[in-house]
C-alpha cells in the first residue's frame, strides 16, 4: 500500500454545457482492489475512459503508472469496457490472442495464453467455437480473460459483474481476488454494493460527477450514525433520556409500531442501551445492532442524487 | 507500426474468412468461364426450327432450298474446323502455326474457313464433309470422337393435314395459326412437331416488286393487308429465318432484275465482291510497324476493363470496411480497441488491412481472368498472349496499382468516416446514398472516355479528385499530357491526404458516440477540436 499506480488530479469533463465529471481527485495504491461506485449517470464510465485515455479531460491531469497517458502504459493495462462485445466471427481464443498481442504480448504466446486461460475459466470447450455460439454470460467471461490476458498491473474493469449469473459472479470476483493477491491493482465500478462491501480495500462515491466519499470500507460505513433497531410494546420514553442517545425514532413513521431505530453518539456503546432497558423494565422481542450495510451508506450518500438523476 | 500491422492482419484474416470474399474471388471467374459455355450451349439448345413454305408463284423454291442448304454446310464446316482444332494435331495450344498449314495437304481447313465468307457456290469440299473427314483422318488424336454433324437449323416440313394447300393465302394463314401459336402439334414423317414460321409467297409477287422512286415510298407508309412475303411467326425475336428468307428472296429479284436490264449477272457478282485494301494505321508507333494490330485495340480498351475493376474493387472493399467499423461501433468493441491502440493506428490498420483483402480479390481476378483465357485454344489464346503482352510492356498495371490504392484510400476515407458517425448500418445507409451517387458517375463516363480520351469531359473529369483515378485510368492509353498526368495525380495525392485527415479527426470523435448520428455544424466542429 506504498506505491501509488494511479493519481487523478481535479479532473473534469464537460460536454457543452454538461459536465460529466467535476474536479475529481483519487489515488490509488498498487495492490488494491478499488470500487468506484455510483448510481447510474454519476459519470464513472466517463472517468474510466478517461483514466485509459480513450477521451481526454477538460481540465485536470491524469497519472498512471507516473505517465500522463495511459496509452503509453497501455500494455501494464487491462480494460472491460461496460457495453460488452465480440466479433461475431472471430474464436474465442483468437480474440483474446488479438486483445493480448494489441499490449504487447507476442502472437504466439499470446494464443498460448488464450487457450490456458480459457482452460483454467471452464471454456476450453468453446476455445474453437465463435463467439456467435456463446451466451451472453460465456461472452462477458471471455471478454473479460481477453482484458486480462496480458498479466496486467492494473485492471480496469467498468461493471464487471452485470448480465451474470451468481455463479459466475462469483468467478468474477475469485479474479479480482486473484489479480490483487498478485500485486496487481483492480479498479471497477459498479452498482452493485454487495460486490464492493465484500471485495473491496477501498471505494470511491461519486454522485453528479462529483466525489462524495473515498476511503475505505469502514470508514465509509463510519460515515453514517451507529445505531441499534429494537422492537418493544412498551414506553420508549425513558430511552431519549440516556446520556449520549441522539435520537429514538419510529422506523416506519407512517403508522404506529412497535420499531424503533435509536441513534447513538460517540459517548454510548450498544450494550449500555441493552443494559439500560434491563434495568428499566423495557421487555424487547428484538434488538439488533448490525452494522450498516455499504448500501445504507450509498442510499444515504448519493440517494437523493441518484433519485434525481435519474428524473433529469 | 506494429499495432497497425495487428490491426490489419485481423482485418485481412477475419474477411478473408467470409463468405462474402470467396463468393467475390470465385464469381468472377465462374462469370467468365460460364459466359464462354453458355455462348455453345445456347447454339446447341436452340431446337431445329420448323416452318411451312408455300410459293405461289413457284419463282423462288428452289432458290430459297439450296439457300438454307448452304446455310447448313457452312454450320457443318464450322463445326469440322472447330473438331479438326481439338482432335488433331493441326489444332494446338495456339491454333494453327504457319509451317504446321503448309506441311498439311488440302484441305486446309483455315482456307476452307474463310471461304466461308464468300456466300458464293464453292462452300463444301469436293466430296462433301465425309472426304473431308478422311483426308484429316491421319492427323486425328487417338482418342478422337466421331465428327457428328451439327444439327439442321431450319427444316421445312409440309402443310399439317387440315390445311388446304390450293386454298386461299389468307385462309392458309388463318389454318395455321393455331399451329403457329403453338397450341396445336402436327405430325410430320412421324414426329409431332411444332410449327415455327410459315412463309407465304402470293402467285403475283413478281408485280409486288418495289423500286426505287416515289411509289416505293407510298406503298411503305399505306397500311392496308399485306403485300409480298408473308412471314408469320409468333416468335420475335428469333429473325435468322426471316433475314435469311428475305435475303435470298431478294437476291434472286435483283438477279432477274439484272437479266431484264440485259446485264451479266456473273459479271455484276463479281464486281459487288471487288474491294480496296483499308489499313488502321497508328501514328504513335515506329514507322513500318505502323498496322493497328490486336494488341493495339486492347490496350486503348483494357483500360476500361481496369477501370470497372477499379470500380468493382473500391465499391466491394469500402462496404466491407463500413460494415466491420460499424459492427466493432454498435458493440462497443472500439472501447477496448481504443485501450490498446490510438484512433489513427486503427484506422489506418483497417485501411492497410481492407486494401490488402481489396488487392487480393482483384489479383485472383486477374490471374483466373488470364488463366481462364490461357488454357482456352484458338482465337481466345491468341487474345490471351496479347492481353500478357499489353500488361507487361504498357505501364497500365503500375497506373491501376498507383490509381487503385490512392482512389482507394480517399473513398475509404469517406466511408470510414461515415462509419464512425453512424451507428447502425441502416443509419450509414442514409448517408451513404450521396456517396453513391459520386461514385456511379465513372460507370457511366467509363465507356466514352476511350472514343475521346483527351476531350473536355474527360479532362474536366480528372480534375475533380473524386474521379481522378477512375478517368485518368480510363485515358492512360491515350498518352494524356504530362501536365495532367502530374498535376491531377498530386491534386488526388494532396486530396486523399486530407480526406484521410480529415476521416481521422471524425474518426476519433465520433467512433466513441453514441446516439443521433451528428450535425453536419457538429461535424466542423469535430474536425476544429
Amino acid at each position: 500500500m506504498s506505491e501509488t499506480v494511479l493519481e487523478l488530479s481535479s479532473v473534469t469533463k464537460r460536454y457543452d454545457d454538461f459536465t460529466a465529471v467535476d474536479d475529481l481527485s483519487v489515488s490509488i495504491p498498487r495492490g488494491s482492489i478499488y470500487g468506484l461506485l455510483g448510481p447510474n449517470g454519476a459519470g464513472k464510465t466517463t472517468t474510466i475512459r478517461m483514466i485509459l485515455g480513450i477521451i481526454q479531460p477538460t481540465s485536470g491531469t491524469i497519472s498512471v503508472f507516473g505517465e500522463p497517458s495511459a496509452l503509453n502504459v497501455r500494455e501494464r493495462i487491462g480494460y472491460l469496457p461496460e457495453e460488452k462485445g465480440l466479433y461475431k466471427k472471430m474464436k474465442a481464443s483468437a480474440i483474446i490472442a488479438y486483445f493480448a498481442s494489441l499490449k504487447g504480448m507476442d502472437r504466439k504466446s499470446a494464443k498460448k495464453r488464450a487457450y490456458e486461460l480459457l482452460e483454467r475459466y471452464g471454456l476450453k470447450d468453446f476455445a474453437d467455437k465463435k463467439t456467435e455460439a456463446l451466451s451472453k454470460g460465456m461472452g462477458q467471461k471471455v471478454q473479460v480473460l481477453a482484458s486480462i490476458a496480458h498479466d496486467p498491473e492494473l485492471v480496469i474493469l467498468d461493471e464487471p459483474f452485470s448480465g451474470l449469473d451468481p455463479v459466475n459472479q462469483e468467478v468474477m470476483e475469485e479474479v479480482i481476488r486473484d489479480m490483487a493477491a498478485r500485486e496487481r491493482t483492480v479498479l471497477f465500478s459498479t452498482h452493485v454494493m454487495q460486490h464492493a462491501e465484500r471485495i473491496c480495500d477501498r471505494i470511491m462515491l461519486v454522485a453528479r460527477g462529483k466525489k462524495a466519499f473515498d476511503g475505505t470500507i469502514a470508514e465509509a460505513k463510519d460515515t453514517l450514525p451507529r445505531r441499534v433497531r429494537i422492537e418493544t410494546e412498551d414506553s420508549i420514553e425513558p430511552l431519549r433520556n440516556v446520556p449520549g442517545v441522539v435520537s429514538v425514532l419510529r422506523v416506519d413513521p407512517e403508522s404506529p409500531g412497535s420499531h424503533w431505530d435509536i441513534e447513538l453518539g460517540e459517548s454510548v456503546r450498544a450494550q449500555d442501551i441493552l443494559r439500560f432497558c434491563f434495568e428499566h423494565d423495557i421487555s424487547l422481542r428484538q434488538f439488533d445492532q448490525s452494522d450498516p450495510t455499504l448500501h445504507d451508506v450509498f442510499v444515504s450518500i448519493v440517494g437523493e442524487d441518484a433519485r434525481e438523476a435519474s428524473f433529469r | 507500426m506494429r499495432n497497425i500491422y495487428l490491426v490489419a492482419a485481423r482485418e485481412y484474416a477475419e474477411n478473408a474468412k467470409t463468405k462474402g470474399f470467396w463468393i467475390g474471388v470465385f464469381l468472377f471467374p465462374i462469370i467468365i468461364i460460364a459466359s464462354i459455355f453458355i455462348q455453345g450451349a445456347l447454339e446447341r439448345a436452340t431446337p431445329t426450327r420448323n416452318f411451312v413454305f408455300l410459293d405461289r408463284s413457284g419463282d423462288f423454291e428452289q432458290h430459297l432450298e439450296d439457300g438454307l442448304q448452304r446455310l447448313h454446310d457452312r454450320d457443318v464446316m464450322k463445326a469440322f474446323g472447330k473438331y479438326v482444332r481439338e482432335h488433331s494435331s493441326m489444332g494446338g495450344e495456339a491454333g494453327f502455326s504457319a509451317d504446321m498449314l503448309e506441311s498439311i495437304p488440302a484441305p486446309d481447313t483455315r482456307e476452307l474457313l474463310e471461304s466461308i465468307g464468300d456466300g458464293g457456290a464453292s462452300l463444301m469440299p469436293a466430296g462433301g464433309i465425309d472426304a473431308a473427314l478422311m483426308q484429316i483422318e491421319p492427323f486425328l488424336d487417338d482418342e478422337a470422337p466421331e465428327f457428328e454433324e451439327p444439327r439442321r437449323r431450319f427444316r421445312r416440313v409440309e402443310l399439317p393435314g387440315d390445311v388446304p394447300a390450293d386454298a386461299d393465302l389468307a385462309d392458309v394463314a388463318r389454318g395455321l395459326k393455331p399451329y403457329l401459336r403453338g397450341k396445336d402439334k402436327f405430325d410430320f414423317e412421324g414426329d409431332s412437331i411444332d410449327l415455327f414460321a410459315a412463309i407465304l409467297i402470293p402467285a403475283d409477287i413478281s408485280e409486288k416488286v418495289q423500286r426505287p422512286g416515289l411509289g416505293a415510298v407510298m406503298s411503305a407508309i399505306s397500311g392496308g393487308p399485306p403485300q409480298g412475303i408473308q412471314y408469320w411467326s409468333a416468335n420475335l425475336a428469333d429473325e435468322e429465318l426471316r433475314n435469311e428468307v428475305r435475303n435470298l428472296v431478294n437476291g434472286e429479284v435483283r438477279r432477274r432484275e439484272y437479266v431484264t436490264e440485259g446485264m451479266d449477272v456473273d459479271k455484276v457478282q463479281r464486281i459487288e465482291k471487288t474491294r480496296v485494301p483499308f489499313a488502321s494505321l497508328n501514328p504513335k508507333k515506329e514507322e513500318g510497324e505502323e498496322a493497328v494490330s490486336l494488341a493495339d485495340v486492347i490496350r486503348q480498351w483494357a483500360p476500361v476493363g481496369f477501370v470497372y475493376l477499379l470500380w468493382v474493387a473500391i465499391f466491394t472493399i469500402s462496404q466491407m470496411l463500413l460494415n466491420n467499423t460499424i459492427e466493432e461501433k454498435s458493440n462497443r468493441i472500439i472501447e477496448v480497441l481504443l485501450s490498446s491502440v490510438t484512433p489513427n493506428e486503427l484506422m489506418l490498420g483497417k485501411l492497410f488491412g481492407i486494401a490488402a483483402v481489396g488487392l487480393t480479390m482483384i489479383g485472383a481476378w486477374i490471374g483466373s481472368g488470364i488463366g481462364v483465357l490461357a488454357t482456352r485454344s484458338g482465337p481466345e489464346a491468341e487474345f490471351a498472349t496479347q492481353l500478357f503482352a499489353v500488361l507487361r510492356h504498357s505501364g497500365l498495371l503500375p497506373a491501376f496499382v498507383v490509381y487503385f490504392i490512392l482512389g482507394y484510400l480517399m473513398y475509404a476515407g469517406i466511408f470510414l468516416a461515415i462509419g464512425g458517425v453512424c451507428n447502425t448500418l441502416k443509419e450509414a445507409q442514409n448517408m451513404m446514398g450521396p456517396v453513391m451517387l459520386i461514385l456511379i458517375v465513372p460507370l457511366f463516363t467509363m465507356m466514352f472516355i476511350p472514343k475521346d480520351p483527351n476531350g473536355t469531359l474527360a479532362t474536366v473529369m480528372s480534375w475533380i479528385p473524386l474521379y481522378t483515378p477512375f478517368v485518368m485510368m480510363n485515358r492512360a492509353a491515350a498518352d494524356p499530357p504530362m501536365f495532367e498526368i502530374v498535376g491531377t495525380f498530386v491534386l488526388l495525392l494532396v486530396s486523399t491526404l486530407l480526406v484521410l485527415w480529415l476521416t481521422g479527426k471524425i474518426f476519433r470523435v465520433g467512433i466513441l458516440r453514441t446516439g443521433q448520428a451528428p450535425k453536419l455544424l457538429e461535424l466542423v466542429r469535430w474536425v476544429r477540436s
